[in-house]
């Protein structure tokens, strides 16, 4: 005979036995300790209670009076005791679990004394951990350290510090019993040279291609040269390996010093994985396929590598036979290998530095924009040929370069295709900027009327012409020119295009001109842009000093500006050109099709000269040096026409180049065209003559023949040979 | 038992269409799979945490209301990884069984 209670279950009323009673509350109990840290276990409880309310009222329904002690053993046994209850690993209840880990680990990483050790937190890391465990060391928020490491950073002590506590301390992971420990392998299955890099990789879990990369770079450090050009590019104190053989060694070093991960468990361990059975067998499931990929690409390796595997499965012996591989061969596959990926390197670097290059001298001319440029349709199709044509391609090549890297899988080809397309559009304005600008140069102005600058002194006994201002010091040897103007100053070049012409005056004082020309788009803006010049010049005693050159400012653009000063030298006064005048090698844009045709009627009418010497002019209007040589030399052909005919010899001495008419005797001018003419007559005659006995032939040969031919047309009037003459 | 394969049975069963926990137990004790119940209330409640079950709950006369399971579109994904895991794993095994038992079996021809 038992009491019988009734109890309020799951909001029902289920009369049970006492006895019964206590073991339903022990059970339940028992529940409530098992998923104490269980998220929902309320609930989890709540439906194993409420299924156990089901089967009461199964029994109830059934026939049972009460609950019964066998009713609720036997229900218990059914659900099952929480010891019975699958234990999940660790993989289940993140959220509890992980919180219980994070306890566990707070409670080891602090050593028997109570005092906290400084580790590594793998559990919340960004890169390694090290920010998190300092923080966590000293208390203080993780972010707040990141930032301090970041701003150390970029004082170049940061970067080392980083990489060095990473390496040192360690990871809290390594102080779970059982936990995944990490070694620092080499990887000899994902190598290229030595597996150092894909070592170090799967160590920090960042990408092999990473390391490798810092470790070419310095290769390429002649980058750090290009700091001596312009001082653009300064990578700091980072990439200060100059000629790296400092990189090599280190990587030999580390190649020797790392040891090789032969077995599964050292790979296991190289990679931060849990060994145990299924791990282990995990990693040999993945080495069987990647033993199929490389017998396809490396035979020698392959057939050593399948021995090694068929070895270790079998249980892990025989490691020492396995470090002496194949000495020679690996040897001569390496270094294959390093130069075929060091001349696709530098292809492709090369590749890439064409347009660096491309970009950096459009920005190095960039200040002189604005003097060639303008109006918003001009300047809009620079900035579009500078974006499109030159900075996508850089951009487009870096970031394929990028994505190599970190083996990305997005979307390459809409990619390339969108790249490919800005930089037809970058192609496009190119060609539209160019055609644009040469449209200011179509026309040039005609307008050769001479203006005259005023001496103060006509009468000097000589006259030097210079462009130099006592304290400017020019250098004409630029070959690169960077700022192809003479001098910027603020906002105005200096162009120097001058042409000099020295021509014998008509009296005796000296007369200084100046014609002014340029360009523009219709004939008129040629005109006022060929007004708009500023050339001048003033003489003190017999220094006439000319301006700098052709002032450019921004509102006046480059119009190809020229500007042809003539001199007039009085008979026996002296003339000295100074070479700062001019550049004596024009800068303009376009060919010369409207250009300078009256110039070169001109051309034959004056000497070559030399600058920084001095001439004086004979009346025959030549220029004679002191010693009495004439003026003439390297440039262009002199021309000249007096009684002895027309003579023309280049500079070259080439006597091919030198040809004479009517050599010889001084004829009179007008006797040499008689004498032409009467030329020209006998040659008619002969050619008649040879013409006539010609036909004769012919109509002496014919006659015996069948019927003549006629030469003449019978047509009284027309002799057909007429014609001829 | 390795983890998700438990999972990857409930999901299976709930696939087909929406099941109560003691209907669970009755198919996976007809698969000749014998779960505690106390096992499958803790996992039902993860799953359904995890936003890949969802339930309702049914009055029922004969007893309190049950719940009953669905499968979300995030646990139909879930469930398609479970199966190919599931799938990789039975092919390693078989592949290591079969070419130990051909093993054997050369052997005993051999011998």
């Amino acid at each position: 005979m038992k009491q019988v209670i009734n109890i309020n279950f799951q909001g029902r009323v289920v009369p049970i036995e006492v006895t019964a009673f206590e073991l339903l509350k022990n059970y339940t109990e028992s529940l409530n300790r098992h998923f104490a840290n269980e998220e929902g276990k309320e609930e989890i409880i709540n439906d194993i209670e409420s299924r156990i309310g089901e089967l009461f009222q199964e029994r109830i329904t059934k026939g049972a009076t009460c609950i019964t002690d066998d009713d609720v053993n036997a229900i218990i046994k059914n659900m099952g005791t929480p010891e019975e209850f699958e234990t999940m690993d660790d993989s289940q209840a993140q959220p509890s679990s992980a919180s219980s880990a994070k306890q566990e680990q707070t409670s080891s990483n602090t050593s028997a004394t109570g005092h906290k050790r400084l580790f590594r937190d793998e559990n919340d890391k960004v890169l390694g951990g090290v920010c998190s465990g300092l923080a966590n060391y000293f208390n203080i928020d993780v972010v707040i350290a990141r930032i301090i490491f970041v701003v150390l950073l970029f004082s170049g002590v940061g970067f080392l510090t980083y990489i060095i506590m990473w390496i040192a301390v360690p990871s809290s992971a390594t102080t779970q019993i059982g936990g995944a420990r990490k070694k620092l392998f080499r990887d000899p299955d994902e190598k290229l040279l030595a597996g150092v890099c894909s070592g170090i990789g799967n160590y920090f879990g960042i990408n092999a291609w990473i390391p490798r990369v810092l470790f070419l770079l310095p290769f390429l450090s002649f980058i750090s040269r290009w700091g001596h050009w312009g001082g653009l590019w300064d990578f700091g104190d980072v990439v200060r390996f100059t000629f790296s053989p400092t990189s090599l060694i280190v990587y030999i070093i580390l190649w020797i010093v790392i040891p090789e991960a032969t077995t599964t468990s050292e790979k296991l361990e190289m990679k931060g994985e849990k060994v145990d059975m299924n791990s282990i067998k995990a990693s040999v499931m993945e080495e069987m396929k990647g033993v199929g990929k490389k017998a396809s690409s490396f035979g020698k390796e392959a057939s050593a590598v399948v021995t090694e595997k068929a070895n270790m499965v079998a249980g892990d012996v025989k490691n020492f036979s396995r470090r002496n591989r194949g000495g020679l061969g690996n040897v001569i596959a390496m270094i294959a290998k390093i130069f075929a990926y060091f001349i696709i390197g530098c292809v492709g670097f090369a590749l890439v530095m064409a347009l660096f290059g491309l970009a950096v001298a459009s920005i190095g001319l960039f200040p002189l924009k604005d003097f060639l440029i303008g109006g918003d349709y001009q300047n809009a199709l620079a900035w579009g040929t500078l974006v499109f044509f030159i900075a996508v391609p850089i951009i487009g090549i870096i970031t394929w370069i990028i994505r190599k890297i970190a083996r990305s899988k997005s979307n390459g080809r809409m990619l390339g295709f969108s790249f490919g397309a800005m930089w037809v559009i970058g192609w496009i304005c190119f060609i539209c900027l160019i055609a644009s600008i040469s449209q200011e140069f179509r026309y040039s102005s005609k307008n050769l009327a001479e203006q005259e600058i005023m001496l103060t002194n006509p009468m000097a006994d000589k006259l030097e012409i210079t462009a130099k201002s006592p304290l400017d010091k020019y250098n004409h040897r630029r070959f690169i020119k960077f700022e192809p103007f003479e001098g910027i100053q603020e906002d105005t070049a200096f162009v120097n295009n001058i042409d000099v012409r020295i021509v014998k005056a008509v009296n005796d004082s000296f007369k200084v001109t100046i014609i002014k020309t340029a360009t523009g788009r219709s004939r008129t803006i040629a005109e006022s842009n060929a007004a708009r010049i500023q050339y001048s010049g003033v003489q003190k005693d017999s220094v006439l000093l000319m301006d700098k050159g052709i002032g450019i400012n921004k509102t006046d653009k480059f119009r190809n500006q020229r500007v042809v000063l003539t001199i007039y030298v009085p008979v026996g006064k002296r003339i000295k050109v100074d070479k700062s005048i001019s550049w004596f090698n024009n800068v303009h844009f376009g060919s010369n099709w409207d250009n300078n045709d009256w110039y070169y009627d001109s051309e034959d009418n004056y000497d070559d000269w030399e600058t920084g010497h001095e001439y004086i002019m004979k009346a025959d209007g030549h220029l004679y040096s002191l010693n009495g040589k004439p003026a003439g030399k390297a440039g262009h052909t002199k021309v000249t026409i007096n009684e002895n005919g027309i003579e023309v010899i280049t500079n070259d001495n080439n006597s091919d180049d030198n040809y004479r008419y009517n050599n010889g005797e001084p004829v009179k001018k007008t006797d040499s065209i008689k004498l032409k003419l009467e030329e020209k007559q006998r040659i008619k005659d002969s050619l008649f003559q040879k013409a006539k006995e010609k036909i004769e032939k012919e109509l002496g040969k014919n006659q015996e023949g069948s019927r003549p031919s006629d030469m003449s047309t019978g047509i009284p009037g027309i002799n057909p040979m007429a014609d001829v003459i | 038992m390795r983890k998700g394969v438990l999972e990857f049975c409930i999901l299976s069963i709930i696939k087909e269409g929406e099941a109560y926990p003691s209907d669970i137990i009755e198919k996976m004790k007809a698969a000749n799979l014998n779960i505690l119940e106390g096992t499958l209330y803790p996992l039902l409640t993860r799953l359904k945490n995890a936003e890949l079950l969802s339930y309702r709950w049914e009055e029922s006369t004969s007893g309190p209301p049950r719940k009953y399971f669905t499968l979300t579109e995030k646990g139909a994904g879930f469930y398609k990884e479970l199966e190919t895991t599931w799938y990789e794993l039975a092919n390693a095994v078989r592949a290591l069984t079969n070419d130990g038992q051909e093993n054997i079996n050369n052997n005993n021809f051999n011998n």
